[in-house]
């Protein structure tokens, strides 16, 4: 036996290949972007038995027919850039051009949490959005709203596309980190979907989280500043490298307010 | 595997895994990226993939079978450097230089978009992505403005 | 003089720009191996036992060094100043910090290299770490774990770097107020995009080639030959291009590791730091606490300074001292203090060894001056750029190691500065220079330090006795 197991590379021609090779996804490693991946890879901290390359398995591509968007899995965060908001901004405001013209919308919302770097940028805008997931592994394909997806975990599913119903209005505000190594630390999305406010938080948490709480408050007819107080009751702003949960705990209900004024 | 870099056609023996900043340095001894942190980080690897900017330490070789890879040793040599290798040079925009490579292929990128009225803000967020710890970044956004104005405008280096 | 003034292009410009420049992870030999170092998991632990038997089994693996490979462990790279050694550059007996190397493994590719450093086996007895400065040296911190104890002995016959001048008791009795503030500048990491690497090639003489990183060619070259008790011209050093050092390629961090590899395996080995490694376990500036009290008059005279610098110099000594020692020089920064008593410790922790960074020992004490002087001013009510002036160095003033000024910029940048800000002066520190004091800028206090006038400028009278 070897010392290092060379992995089976399988690289996905079709959307059929993707799907079988994936299977229950049990024993094998998606790559797509690569931008999350690959350092594990590259480190050690991953040695995958089977690697499945999706990136050119016809994948990607923004379809928007009867006021309705859907988006595969391997479409680039560039691609999304000029998306609906809050999806635009998200998209805009990750990373850098590279990553960004890499990481795809699928990896995103697969992203493990984050050890003191930004994951799932886009989570926030897909729950604001209202947004359905739809993939493939044990049980074959299956819909679910994002925000199920995101409780249950990627583990065994593969992301095909995304779709949402095309947003009366979506805003979104954010604490940026800019210039030489440019990540968002920390956004709030906010969208009006089928006459309902959704509003959700990325980078205050392993996962985006949608806020029922500031929701609920605006329903009853709070002001954004009054509004936006309440994010705490939905979110435990943590530590890391990127900011403190004091500075978190800080700045999000002034995101809050913001994007609730942006959207009205 | 087939692999264009910079023009030539190579056949490539690397496990299919390997990133193609290992491949270009250790296969193709095309060493101008860089193994700056190995988590696309830095932008010290950043090549173009058919004409766009990317992170080479982040890409499997299997994902870029059959793509044309440009790296700075197909920009430009010493006696007819590139519009973009002569202003790094005319703005002394290089200390260490490490970082370089990475920088001029992202302001090659920009050159090639072609934005001739390019703001020096647009400049700044183009290159967000590459670290510098020498030169403090003013002369590379300096070498940068003035290579994608010029260079667009003109169409001769700056 | 044709050079100074005119606009010269970089010598090594257009081989940066083009791609072409060398560095050391660029240099191709064919047959290089690749070293990966076990590095202790824990920040302060007893070493029992290390079993590298299942890492020498395992194929591709060409040589494995640990302390009982190294002909000269424990080598001070400042001996010649003083400095004794203290660290071993493999572990032996104990780990002081959690990132120090106790074995190194080249094998045929980095990820053989990594499963056999994964393989070797080491028992550990843990100790608890001591991580605070402040705490590091109080008497029920229970046994440190440097054989020198907390705090480094070896500043002549003190343990700790001392500036005795004038009389400070007296001039806080005479102060109208006493301003208090600590500073605590934390380690900061260099970052060079370059990470630490080295390539060293066993030539078929017997010497040994070294494609270094380092800032300091001649000085590695020195470290590497001393640890492996060889003569100096048995090594060739090949350095060129550093990615970046500010400070931290000085260290020699993985040419002697590598060499010894090379020797052991007959074939090239090259070492090159992962990101991660050059964060958690390359040197950092150093952590500081600086305590400064300071004796003032309601019209911004600084009378006299109390001061107390903690250093932090990591598990082992390095270069700490050296840095304490030009700290302590300017521990009064661009100003004159006429009376002074100021105490610098080095101090050992268990945080990873720290270096020099740009600015070694006296960045710290700069900001420590500045910022007080600006507290001084605060607490005066006095405009802080003023009380600058006012105490700024003049020819003939003398520093607390009783240097004497002959050319001090502080009045022409100070008032440059305040120039190019726009910043408001009164009209009589407008008119200041940095003449030798005399009149109203010459109170009582300052008469005492103030060098004799002229005495910088000697003259002599031969006599022809003894001539050959």
């Amino acid at each position: 036996m070897g010392v290092v197991d060379a992995p089976q590379v399988i690289v996905a021609g079709s959307r059929e290949e993707a799907v079988s090779a994936f299977g229950d996804g049990s024993d094998v490693t998606v790559v797509a972007g690569g931008t999350i991946v690959m350092p594990e890879i590259t480190h050690g901290r991953l040695s995958p038995r089977r690697a499945l390359l999706i990136g050119r398995a016809g994948l990607s591509g923004v379809r928007s027919e009867q006021g309705r968007t859907t988006i595969g899995a391997t479409t680039t965060i560039a691609e999304l850039e000029d998306a609906a908001e809050p999806l635009g901004a998200c998209a805009r405001g990750l990373a850098d051009v590279e990553i960004r013209g890499q990481a795809t919308l699928g990896g995103n919302l697969c992203a493990p949490p984050g050890d003191e770097s930004p994951r799932g940028d886009l989570q926030a805008a897909l729950l604001a959005l209202d947004a359905e997931v739809h993939s493939t592994g044990a049980g074959g394909e299956r819909t679910e709203p994002v925000e199920d997806f995101l409780a249950a975990g990627p583990d065994g599913r593969l992301v095909l596309d995304v779709a949402f119903a095309d947003p009366q209005a979506g805003a979104s505000a954010a604490v940026r980190r800019p210039h030489a190594h440019a990540y968002t630390i920390m956004r709030v999305c906010a969208a009006r979907v089928g006459g309902e406010l959704r509003v959700a938080v990325s980078g205050a948490g392993p996962t985006a989280v949608r806020s029922r709480a500031v929701e609920s408050a605006v329903a009853d007819g709070a002001d954004s500043a009054a509004a936006a107080e309440r994010v705490l009751d939905d979110v435990a702003p943590h530590d890391d490298a990127l900011a403190s949960s004091w500075y978190r705990g800080r700045t999000l209900p002034v995101l809050v307010r913001r994007a609730l004024d942006d959207l009205r | 595997m087939r692999l264009t870099v910079n023009g030539t056609e190579h056949e490539v023996v690397a496990p299919p895994l390997t990133t193609l900043l290992h491949v270009l340095r250790e296969e193709l001894f095309v060493t101008s990226p860089k193994a700056g942190c190995q988590q696309g980080g830095c932008g010290a690897c950043t090549v173009l993939v058919d004409g766009e900017p990317r992170r080479a330490c982040l890409i499997p070789l299997a994902a870029v079978e059959g793509a044309a890879i440009a790296t700075v040793e197909g920009l430009g040599e010493a006696d007819e450097l590139s519009g973009v290798q002569a202003a790094f040079h005319e703005h002394y925009a290089a200390q260490c230089g490490f970082c370089t490579s990475g920088f001029v292929m992202a302001a090659q990128a920009l050159v090639v978009r072609g934005d001739g009225a390019i703001e020096r803000e647009e400049v700044i967020e183009a290159l967000s992505g590459h670290l510098c710890r020498c030169t403090g970044y003013v002369k590379i956004v300096d070498a940068v403005t003035a290579a994608v104005r010029s260079e667009v405008t003109t169409g001769s280096p700056a | 003089m044709k050079a100074v003034g005119a606009r010269l292009p970089r010598y090594d410009g257009i081989a940066h720009v083009t791609g072409r420049t060398q560095y050391v992870d660029d240099v191709r030999v064919h047959g290089t191996l690749w070293c990966k170092a076990l590095r202790s998991p824990h920040h302060s632990a007893l070493i029992l036992s290390i079993d590298t038997t299942k890492a020498r089994a395992l194929p591709g693996v060409h040589a494995i060094v640990t302390h009982e490979d190294v002909p000269h462990n424990v080598y001070g790279h400042l001996e010649g100043l003083g400095v004794p050694a203290d660290e071993p550059l493999l572990a032996e007996g104990d780990v002081r910090w959690k990132g120090q190397p106790i074995a190194a493994v080249a094998a045929e590719s980095e990820e053989i290299a990594q499963a056999a450093v994964d393989a070797i086996e080491v028992r550990f007895e843990q100790r608890e770490p001591i991580l605070d400065i402040r705490t590091a040296a109080d008497p029920d911190a229970g046994e440190h774990f440097h054989q020198w104890g907390a705090i480094y002995p070896h500043f002549g016959p003190h343990n700790h770097r001392r500036v005795r001048k004038g009389d400070v008791e007296a001039a806080f009795d005479a102060a109208d107020v006493i301003v208090e503030g600590v500073y605590r500048p934390q380690a900061i990491e260099h970052c060079p995009l370059e990470t630490q690497v080295s390539l060293v090639v066993p030539e078929p003489s017997g010497r040994l080639t070294i494609y270094s990183c380092t800032q300091a060619m001649y000085f590695s070259m020195g470290v590497v030959a001393a640890h492996l008790e060889w003569p100096l011209n048995k090594l060739k050093f090949v350095g060129g291009t550093v990615g970046g050092g500010f400070g931290g390629k000085v260290d020699t961090a993985t040419e002697t590791i590598c060499a010894l590899l090379a020797i052991q395996a007959r074939r090239p080995v090259k070492w090159r730091f992962t990101r991660e490694e050059e964060f958690l376990t390359s040197s950092t500036r150093a952590p500081w606490h600086i305590e400064i009290r300071d004796a003032v008059t309601k019209d911004g005279w600084i009378l006299g300074r109390r001061m107390l610098t903690l250093h932090d110099a990591g598990g082992y000594a390095r270069f700490s001292p050296y840095g304490l020692t030009k700290h302590a020089f300017h521990h009064t920064g661009a100003y004159t203090i006429p009376n002074l008593r100021f105490d610098g410790f080095v101090l050992f922790t268990n945080r990873v060894p720290t270096t020099a960074m740009r600015g070694f020992g006296v960045t710290s004490v700069s900001l420590a001056t500045e910022l007080h002087l600006s507290r001084v001013a605060e607490q005066l009510g006095m405009n802080p750029l003023e009380l600058r002036l006012k105490n700024a160095n003049r020819v003939g003033d003398t520093t607390g190691n009783r240097v004497v000024m002959h050319d001090p910029s502080t009045v022409v940048v100070t008032l440059a500065a305040a120039d190019a800000a726009g910043y408001e002066l009164g009209e009589d520190y407008r008119a200041m220079t940095s003449e030798r004091r005399s009149g109203d800028l010459l109170p009582e206090h300052l008469v005492a330090q103030q060098a004799p006038d002229g005495e910088h400028l000697a003259t002599y009278r031969a006599t022809n006795g003894g001539a050959r």
